[in-house]
């Protein structure tokens, strides 16, 4: 976590400063990049108070008079999909697939880092090359793995395969920092009388924060965004509508009504946006801090 | 005698079972499992719910060979993949350096540049619809102007460019992040003893940060590739495949076969070359930089 941070305290004068554009030239480029990036957001907020013709007519005019919470209180009470309840579920299933895949990928790639056999290299292959197999396409073939188990259209259905998604990635991760974090300290309490689960759980988790911070902000990330998963697992039949599968049935039959488009995308985007805006920083350096050692 | 090493080592022997079983399993029957079952199902006629699937042998490939639609959306997937890496490497690096700095100013800049990877895809798409399609904001805004309209998303060539346009503009803040991450690897002694030999910045850069930063390009490179290859929700949500199938990519022409037109044989052959070109481009690319790795350091 401090990997990144470090510099704060330190001096200027070591920073890798190489392409240094002229300080203004420098800060003039970046606020016009940042005008671009944020142009689309700055739309999607003020259109979703304003009525179709002024959307079109004056997309960036922010008059007081054109402004209506008319629309945004229609979307928040859409019959075709309950966001406050999209919210919950999708919430729900962020916690999930988080707790099961740190419990299941640590422990694995705790026996990965610290043992030599041949085996473990094996298994810490097959495991990587998970990354190569694109969800989209996966998907299709668990459907059916899935209703052998009579798991699919169920919540633990869902989990289980949103979470396996999560193991190549995390395994990875969490097996190279284990390997950074020394052996010493495992063999200190095992001399101390200590199991294997106790060893990992209370001295070499705590250690391996930093990594575990970076896959809970990706895990998040994925699921909460994830849409052709949910939309094919859970399936408009079971009734339950993630925050994307929500939007998806609330929005694409009416792609060119903007009233419903924009106050319906805002409330989606709201709660993740309005979270990573406050926690940037843990965020970013977070992601960093991971990704440096592992 | 060796009663009690033995009861020792079935005890570790059980309790690294136990650690490595649960995910296995599931490793197994949700990834491993599902993926020899669409290598069998590429061989065989299904349609997803008929009891005897019929088997066809490679039929599915040859058909998938000599399919118009299918190379076509084979040809845009790669065409994405390979258009959209160099930007968001090139723009991932760029703007790194640029926002490398510990100012409050650059924790700005950082947060602008990452925001768009913490919306979804597909929410995404439809923004960027409602901006840019024929009735959306700017065109509306063109036309209360009485100027022409401009084909974002409904001239095929610029539909394609607008999709790679928007997978740019939301992704490359990731790739700046790990540039970042990159960056505070970079030797300070090095750095710092280029700068007392009175190396000019972009001899400091192309010297010492650079070759630094190697592994840190070979991960933004796969991963980016990887990400690409399977676009999907934007295009739902952007261009809907359109306009006539321009821009449907292989995910989304698999899934549109496996469900819409029943034809899962097929698209599960589509899923088994997908596959196989995203490992093997993957491992390619990998494989080149770890040369240019081992060149730099020899």
């Amino acid at each position: 976590m401090s990997v990144i941070r470090l510099p704060r305290v330190k001096t200027e004068v070591v920073r890798p400063k190489p392409v240094r554009l002229k300080g203004g030239g420098r800060i003039a480029f970046l606020v016009v990049t940042s005008v671009l990036m944020l142009v689309p957001m700055y739309l999607l907020v003020v259109s979703a108070f304003k009525s179709q013709q002024d959307i079109l007519t004056h997309p960036f005019s922010l008059s007081p008079d054109l402004l209506t919470t008319e629309y945004l209180q229609k979307a928040w009470t859409n019959p075709d999909f309950n966001i406050g309840k999209g919210y919950a579920v999708t919430a729900l299933f962020v916690v999930s697939v988080n707790i099961l895949s740190v419990a299941l990928a640590g422990p694995v790639s705790y026996v990965i880092a610290r043992r030599t056999e041949r085996r473990y290299r094996v298994l810490l292959l097959l495991f990587v090359a998970g990354t190569f197999i694109p969800s989209q396409v996966l998907v299709i073939p668990v459907v059916y793995t899935l209703k052998f188990l009579g798991l699919m259209g169920t919540i633990p259905g869902f989990v289980l395969f949103e979470t396996t998604l999560t193991l190549p990635f995390s395994i990875f991760l969490y097996a190279g920092y284990i390997m950074t974090i020394p052996a010493s300290l495992d063999e200190a309490a095992a001399v101390d009388g200590a199991g294997k689960h106790r060893i990992f759980w209370s001295i070499v988790f705590p250690l391996m924060k930093p990594a575990v911070v970076t896959m809970v902000i990706l895990n998040t990330f994925s699921v909460w965004n994830d849409f052709v998963n949910p939309q094919i697992i859970l399936g408009p039949g079971s009734g339950l509508y993630t925050v994307t599968t929500g939007v998806y049935a609330a929005v694409s039959q009416y792609s060119t009504d903007y009233t419903v488009v924009f106050p319906t995308l805002l409330l989606a985007v709201a709660p993740l946006l309005v979270i990573f805006v406050l926690l940037q920083r843990h965020v970013i350096s977070g992601l960093t801090a991971g990704a440096t050692k592992g | 005698m060796s009663t009690p090493a033995a009861a020792a080592r079935l005890r570790d022997r059980l309790t690294t079972a136990s650690m490595v079983g649960p995910a296995l399993l599931l490793f197994v029957v949700m990834l491993v499992v599902p993926v020899g079952l669409s290598i069998y199902l590429s061989l065989t006629d299904w349609n997803g719910y008929s009891a005897n699937p019929a088997i066809v042998g490679l039929q599915n490939y040859l058909d998938l060979a000599r399919s118009e639609e299918a190379i076509r959306a084979g040809w845009v997937t790669l065409l994405i993949a390979a258009v959209g890496t160099v930007l968001l490497s090139v723009l991932g690096l760029g703007f790194a350096l640029l926002v490398n700095g510990a100012s409050r100013l650059n924790a700005f800049f950082r947060v602008v540049l990452f925001y768009p990877h913490v919306l979804s895809a597909l929410v995404v798409g439809f923004l960027w619809s409602a901006v840019l399609g024929t009735s959306g904001v700017v065109n509306g805004f063109l036309t209360s102007k009485g100027a022409e309209v401009l084909p974002f998303l409904s001239n095929p060539n610029w539909a394609l460019a607008s999709l790679i346009g928007v997978l740019v503009w939301a992704g490359f803040g990731v790739n700046v992040v790990l540039y970042l991450a990159g960056l505070q690897t970079v030797s300070r002694d090095l750095l710092e003893a280029a700068r007392i030999d009175g190396a000019s910045p972009r001899q400091t850069f192309l010297n010492v940060t650079l070759p630094a930063l190697a592994p840190v390009v070979t991960v933004n490179l796969v991963l980016s590739l990887v990400t690409l290859l399977k676009t999907y929700d934007l295009v739902v949500s952007l261009t809907g495949g359109g306009p006539a199938g321009s821009t449907q990519t292989a995910a989304y022409l698999i899934l549109w076969d496996s469900f819409h037109n029943n034809a899962l044989g097929f698209g599960s052959a589509q899923s088994v070359v997908l596959m196989l070109v995203t490992a093997g481009l993957a491992l390619t690319v990998a494989r080149l930089r770890s040369r240019v790795d081992q060149g730099v350091k020899a």
